[in-house]
C-alpha cells in the first residue's frame, strides 16, 4: 500500500468509527442534528474510501477488484453507498447503528487480520485478464452492499419485534426504531435490488468461466455457495409474494441469506479451502 | 371423484410449496457437496472418513454428487415443478407482473435445459501439441480438420510471474474453412460451434535412446515425466527441463523461467532408485548404465482444450432472459408502487 492510499484508508476508518459513535449518541439522546452530523461524517468516510480505491487504481494501473483485500475495501464502499442512498431516499432512523459496525468490522479485518502479502498490489494472472472481471466484481460489491442493508433492516425488525413481544414498548430502543411495516417494506426492496445484482454476479462469472476455461459451471465451492445464496433469496421473495410471509419470518430468511453471503466470501476462502487442503 | 395418481402428482408439483421444498433440498445437498471433497478415488474416502462413512459416501456417490443421477433427477423435478407453477399462474391472471415472472421461470428452465444439453451432447478433449506439431481433430471425435500449433509464447511480468500464455494456431479444412489465429487465456478460437481454449503448457524434449544392443529410439518426453525403457527390469528414464541453469552455484537451480541457458537433467531409474544422471545441452549425449541418451532438441508444448457444445447458447439465452425478466418485473413493481 502506498502512503497516500494508506492515509485515505485510515481516514475512512476513523470517519466510520466516529460516525458509529455519533449515531449511538444521536439515537440515544434523540438529537436529530447529531444524527445528521453522523451522516456527513459517513459521507466524508465514504469519500476517503473512494479515494483509497482510486489511488490503488492509479498505482496498480487496473481496477482495484482483484484480490481479497481490494474486494473488502470495495465491499465496505458498496455497503456505505447503499446506506447513504437509503438515508437519502427512505430516511429510516438508526440503520447506521446496525450497519456501520459491519463496515467497521470488514475494514478492521482487512487492516489487521489480512497478511501483508494479500494486501500487496500483485499483477493479474492470465485467467483474471478479462473485462468480465470488472463486471463480475463490481456487481458483487453492489449486490453485497444492498444485501447488507437488507440484513441490517431485518435485524432491526427482529429487535423491534422482540421488544413488542416482551411488552417493553416504553423502552427507548423500541420507540426510536422505525415502524415494523416500514422496516419490512424497505428490507424487501433492498433484497430485490440485491437479488437482481446477485444474478448478474453469478451470470457474469459463468460467462467469464466459459471464456477462460470452456466451462460455465463447475460446482466449485465458491460457485455453489453463491448459488445457495441465490436460492435462499429467491425462496424469500417467493414465500413473500405467494404466501404473504412478512415480518419475522421474512426477516429471519434475510438474516440467513446475508449469513450465506458472508460465508460465500469468508467461509469458502478460509474454511472450505482449509478443509480441502489436507487432501 | 378420486383423482388419478398422475393428476395428483401434477397437482402436487404445480404447487409452489413443492417447488420451494425441492429448492431447499437441492440447496442443502449442494452445500453438502462443498464439504466433501469431490471427484477423488474411492480409497481416499475410506482413508479420510473411515470404513463406514467412506462406504456411505461412495455408495450414494456423494463424491460425485453433482453428477449423480438422483441429483440430476432432482433438478429435472425442479424444472417440471417450475413449469407447472408458471402455467398454472398464467391461466389465472394476466399482467405485466405475471408475464415477467413467466419469462424468468422459462429462462431458468432454458438454463437447466442448456446444461442438460451440454452434459448429454457436449464434447471436449485435451490435446497437447509441441510447436510445429499437427493433429487431426477427427481422431478426437470432432468434425475433420487439421490443427497445427505454429508457435507458443509466454509473456512475463518483470518478476517472472506469467502475464499471458498464447498459441498461434492453424485450423485447416474445418467445415470447409481455414482459420489462422492466436489464442490466449480468455481469448479462445471460435470456428462455428467449435472452440479451442488455451489451458496449459510445458516443455517437450526430443531424446534419442540407444540400448546396448544398438537398438535406438526417438522419443518426445514432456517435462517432469518418465519413459519406460524396460518394464521387466523396472528401468525408466526421467527428464527435467532446466531453462536457465545457474552455473555460479552448486546444485541445479534455474535463474528464470526463460530458456537462456537451457539444460536437461536426465536420470536413469531402476526400482525407483536413481542409478545415474547427467545434465545435457541440446546436441549433447551421455552414457548412463547400458544406455546412451542424446538430447536432440526441446520446444514448448501447448495444452489445448477443444470443445463443441451448443448447450452454451441455450444457457446464455436463458441468462439474458432471466435478467431481462427481472428488470421488467422490477420496473413494473416500481410503477405499481408509485401509482398506489
Amino acid at each position: 500500500m502506498g502512503i497516500y492510499e494508506d492515509l485515505a484508508f485510515s481516514t475512512a476508518f476513523v470517519a466510520y468509527t466516529a460516525a458509529i459513535l455519533l449515531s449511538v449518541w444521536g439515537f440515544a439522546a434523540k438529537h436529530e442534528h447529531v444524527t445528521r452530523f453522523a451522516d456527513y461524517i459517513t459521507a466524508c468516510g465514504w469519500a476517503a474510501n473512494t479515494l483509497a480505491l482510486i489511488l490503488r487504481t492509479i498505482s496498480a494501473e487496473r481496477l482495484p477488484l482483484s484480490n481479497g483485500f481490494e474486494f473488502l475495501v470495495a465491499f465496505a464502499w458498496g455497503i456505505v453507498l447503499f446506506y447513504m442512498w437509503m438515508r437519502y431516499r427512505h430516511r429510516l432512523q438508526a440503520v447506521g447503528l446496525f450497519l456501520l459496525p459491519i463496515v467497521w468490522g470488514i475494514l478492521a479485518y482487512a487492516a489487521v487480520e489480512m497478511p501483508a502479502s494479500q494486501k500487496a498490489i500483485t499483477p493479474l494472472m492470465p485467467a483474471l485478464k478479462s473485462n468480465w472481471l470488472s463486471v463480475h466484481v463490481a456487481t458483487a460489491i453492489l449486490s453485497y452492499g444492498a444485501l447488507a442493508v437488507s440484513f441490517a433492516l431485518a435485524v432491526m425488525h427482529l429487535v423491534k419485534e422482540r421488544y413488542a413481544q416482551n411488552k417493553s414498548t416504553t423502552s427507548r430502543l423500541y420507540k426510536n426504531l422505525p415502524g415494523m411495516d416500514v422496516l419490512d417494506e424497505s428490507c424487501y426492496r433492498f433484497i430485490t435490488i440485491g437479488f437482481f445484482l446477485l444474478s448478474m454476479v453469478i451470470i457474469s462469472g459463468a460467462i467469464w468461466a466459459e471464456q477462460a476455461w470452456g466451462s460455465y459451471w463447475s460446482w466449485d465451492p465458491k460457485e455453489t455457495w453463491s448459488l445457495i445464496t441465490w436460492l435462499i433469496y429467491g425462496a424469500c421473495l417467493h414465500v413473500r409474494q405467494t404466501y404473504g410471509w412478512r415480518g419475522r419470518r421474512s426477516s429471519v430468511i434475510a438474516v440467513i441469506g446475508f449469513a450465506a453471503v458472508l460465508f460465500t466470501f469468508f467461509g469458502v476462502n478460509y474454511w472450505l479451502v482449509g478443509l480441502h487442503s489436507y487432501a | 371423484m378420486a383423482k388419478k395418481p398422475l393428476q395428483q402428482i401434477t397437482t402436487t408439483l404445480a404447487s409452489m410449496s413443492s417447488a420451494i421444498y425441492i429448492l431447499v433440498i437441492i440447496g442443502a445437498i449442494s452445500a453438502l457437496g462443498t464439504l466433501i471433497p469431490q471427484g477423488q478415488a474411492p480409497d481416499f474416502y475410506m482413508q479420510h472418513y473411515g470404513g463406514l462413512t467412506g462406504r456411505i459416501i461412495t455408495v450414494l456417490s456423494l463424491h460425485r454428487l453433482y453428477q449423480a443421477w438422483w441429483f440430476l433427477a432432482m433438478l429435472l423435478l425442479l424444472c417440471l415443478s417450475i413449469l407447472l407453477c408458471a402455467v398454472k399462474r398464467l391461466r389465472r391472471t394476466r399482467s405485466v407482473l405475471i408475464f415477467s415472472s413467466l419469462i424468468m421461470h422459462l429462462a431458468i428452465i432454458l438454463v437447466l435445459g442448456g446444461a442438460a444439453w451440454s452434459l448429454g451432447y457436449g464434447h471436449s478433449a485435451n490435446i497437447e501439441l509441441a510447436e510445429g506439431q499437427s493433429v487431426s481433430l477427427a481422431e478426437f471425435g470432432f468434425a475433420p480438420g487439421q490443427l497445427t500449433l505454429d508457435r507458443f509464447q509466454i509473456d512475463y511480468y518483470p518478476d517472472y510471474q506469467p502475464r499471458q500464455y498464447s498459441s498461434l494456431l492453424s485450423l485447416q479444412g474445418y467445415q470447409g474453412q481455414d482459420y489462422h489465429q492466436e489464442i490466449a487465456v480468455n481469448h479462445p478460437l471460435k470456428a462455428g460451434y467449435l472452440k479451442i481454449y488455451q489451458s496449459s503448457w510445458g516443455w517437450m524434449m526430443q531424446i534419442t535412446t540407444q540400448a546396448a544392443d544398438g537398438q535406438s529410439k526417438s522419443i518426445a518426453l514432456p517435462d517432469r515425466s518418465e519413459y519406460w525403457l524396460d518394464q521387466s527390469r523396472h528401468l525408466k528414464l526421467q527428464a527435467i527441463f532446466v531453462p536457465d541453469l545457474d552455473e555460479t552455484r552448486p546444485g541445479i537451480n534455474s535463474l528464470s523461467p526463460l530458456p537462456r541457458n537451457p539444460h536437461v537433467l536426465i536420470a536413469l531409474v531402476e526400482h525407483d532408485r536413481v542409478i545415474g544422471m547427467n545434465l545435457l545441452r541440446a546436441g549433447e549425449s551421455a552414457q548412463l548404465g547400458e544406455y546412451k541418451f542424446s538430447l536432440d532438441g526441446f520446444s514448448y508444448y501447448s495444452g489445448l482444450n477443444v470443445k463443441e457444445d451448443r448447450g452454451v447458447y441455450l444457457v446464455f439465452t436463458g441468462f439474458f432472459l432471466l435478467l431481462a425478466g427481472m428488470l421488467v418485473r422490477y420496473l413494473a413493481e416500481n410503477m405499481v408502487r408509485k401509482a398506489a
